[in-house]
C-alpha cells in the first residue's frame, strides 16, 4: 500500500515509476491502479530473488526498467519472464 | 493437583503465526486461510519436504510456499482506486536519470531512524510493536549507492528479513542498480537510494510525508523511480 501511494503521488507530479512486487501482492497492485508493475515469482520479503542470486536480481531489475520505456498506459502489469 | 493442559484449537494454531506465540512473517499468511486451506497447505508442505530431500531439489518446496502466500494474500482488500495517474516517458531509457526507493526498512549503520523514538530497536521489538508503527509517519533513510553491504542494516516488523540480512539486494537492489548504470542501461543515478518502513500510517503518508518526498525528487531532477514493496 505504502509504495502504491508513493507511485501514485510521483506520477501525479510528473515522475515516472515502476513497481517490482511479489505475485502475492497482485490483487493489491491492481486495486491501487498503478502505472507499471512487474510481478515476480518470488517469496515474500525477497521480491528480487534469493540471496546472492545476482543474475536473477539483474534480470528482474532490467525487465522492470524496460517497462518504463514500453508501457504506454496506466495499469500495465507484467509477469517476471 | 496437576494442572490440566491448555487445549489449543487448530484455528488458534494457524493464527499464532501472525504476531502470536509462533510469529513467523513468512507464514503469517496462514491466518488468512480457512482451516481447510491451512490444513491442506501444511499436509502438502510436509509431503514436499520429504520429496525435496529425496530428490535433493527444493524447487517444489519453494513453489508450495509461494502458492500458499499467494492464496493468503488473495482476498486482502485495502485501498481501491478506479483509475490512476500515468506519466508517459519519451524513450530511450538509456538517457534517463533513475533512483531507487524501497519499503524494506534499510538504513546505514550509524544512521538509525530511531522508530517510535527508540534507538537500536531489535527486529523482535519491531515485530512486537508493528501495530504502533501503523500509527506513525514513515521516515526516509538515504543510503549512498556505494555503501558496502556490511554497512547496511535492516529492520521491519512486517516481513521476514532473514533473506535481506544475508543479501540486502533481495529487497533493496542497490548494487544491481549500480551495475546496470555502469552497463549503460540508463544514464544516471541519484547519489543516494532511499528506504523506509512500509508498515506506517497511510493517512500520515498521504497528507504529511508524500508532498515532501515529491519535492525532494523533483529537486533531484529524477526521470523515474524503481519502487520495491515488501
Amino acid at each position: 500500500m505504502s509504495v502504491g501511494h508513493v507511485a501514485r503521488a510521483l506520477e501525479e507530479a510528473g515522475i515516472a515509476t515502476v513497481v517490482i512486487a511479489v505475485k502475492s501482492f497482485e490483487a493489491r497492485m491492481k486495486m491501487m491502479s498503478l502505472p507499471r508493475v512487474l510481478l515476480t515469482s518470488q517469496l515474500l520479503g525477497r521480491p528480487m530473488g534469493g540471496p546472492y542470486d545476482n543474475e536473477k536480481q539483474s534480470k528482474i531489475l532490467t525487465a522492470a526498467i524496460q517497462l518504463l520505456e514500453t508501457s504506454k498506459r496506466n495499469g500495465t502489469i507484467q509477469m517476471e519472464f | 493437583m496437576e494442572k490440566e493442559p491448555i487445549k489449543e484449537s487448530f484455528e488458534d494454531f494457524i493464527k499464532s503465526f501472525f504476531y502470536g506465540k509462533r510469529s513467523d512473517l513468512s507464514f503469517k499468511f496462514m491466518s488468512d486461510l480457512s482451516s481447510e486451506q491451512a490444513s491442506l497447505f501444511i499436509q502438502n508442505l510436509f509431503k514436499d519436504i520429504v520429496d525435496s530431500i529425496d530428490d535433493n531439489d527444493f524447487s517444489s518446496l519453494k513453489q508450495r510456499l509461494l502458492q500458499g502466500q499467494i492464496q493468503g494474500y488473495k482476498e486482502q482488500k485495502n485501498f481501491d482506486y478506479d483509475d490512476g495517474p500515468f506519466h508517459s516517458l519519451d524513450p530511450p531509457v538509456s538517457s534517463m536519470k533513475l533512483s531507487l526507493m524501497t519499503s524494506s526498512g534499510h538504513f546505514t549503520k550509524g544512521n538509525d531512524p530511531k522508530p517510535l523514538g527508540v534507538e537500536d530497536m531489535t527486529q523482535e521489538d519491531a515485530q512486537r510493536r508493528v501495530f504502533d508503527f501503523l500509527k506513525e509517519a514513515p521516515q526516509l533513510s538515504e543510503i549512498p549507492f556505494d555503501t558496502p553491504p556490511n554497512d547496511l542494516n535492516v529492520r521491519h516488523g512486517g516481513y521476514d528479513i532473514r533473506g535481506a540480512l544475508k543479501d540486502p539486494n533481495v529487497s533493496f537492489p542497490y548494487q544491481r542498480m549500480m551495475e546496470l548504470k555502469s552497463q549503460g542501461v540508463f544514464a544516471d543515478l541519484t547519489p543516494n537510494a532511499f528506504s523506509f518502513v512500509g508498515a506506517c500510517s497511510q493517512k500520515r503518508l498521504l497528507k504529511k510525508i508524500l508532498p515532501v518526498w515529491v519535492k525532494k525528487f523533483q529537486k533531484l531532477k529524477v526521470d523515474a523511480l524503481v519502487l520495491v514493496p515488501v
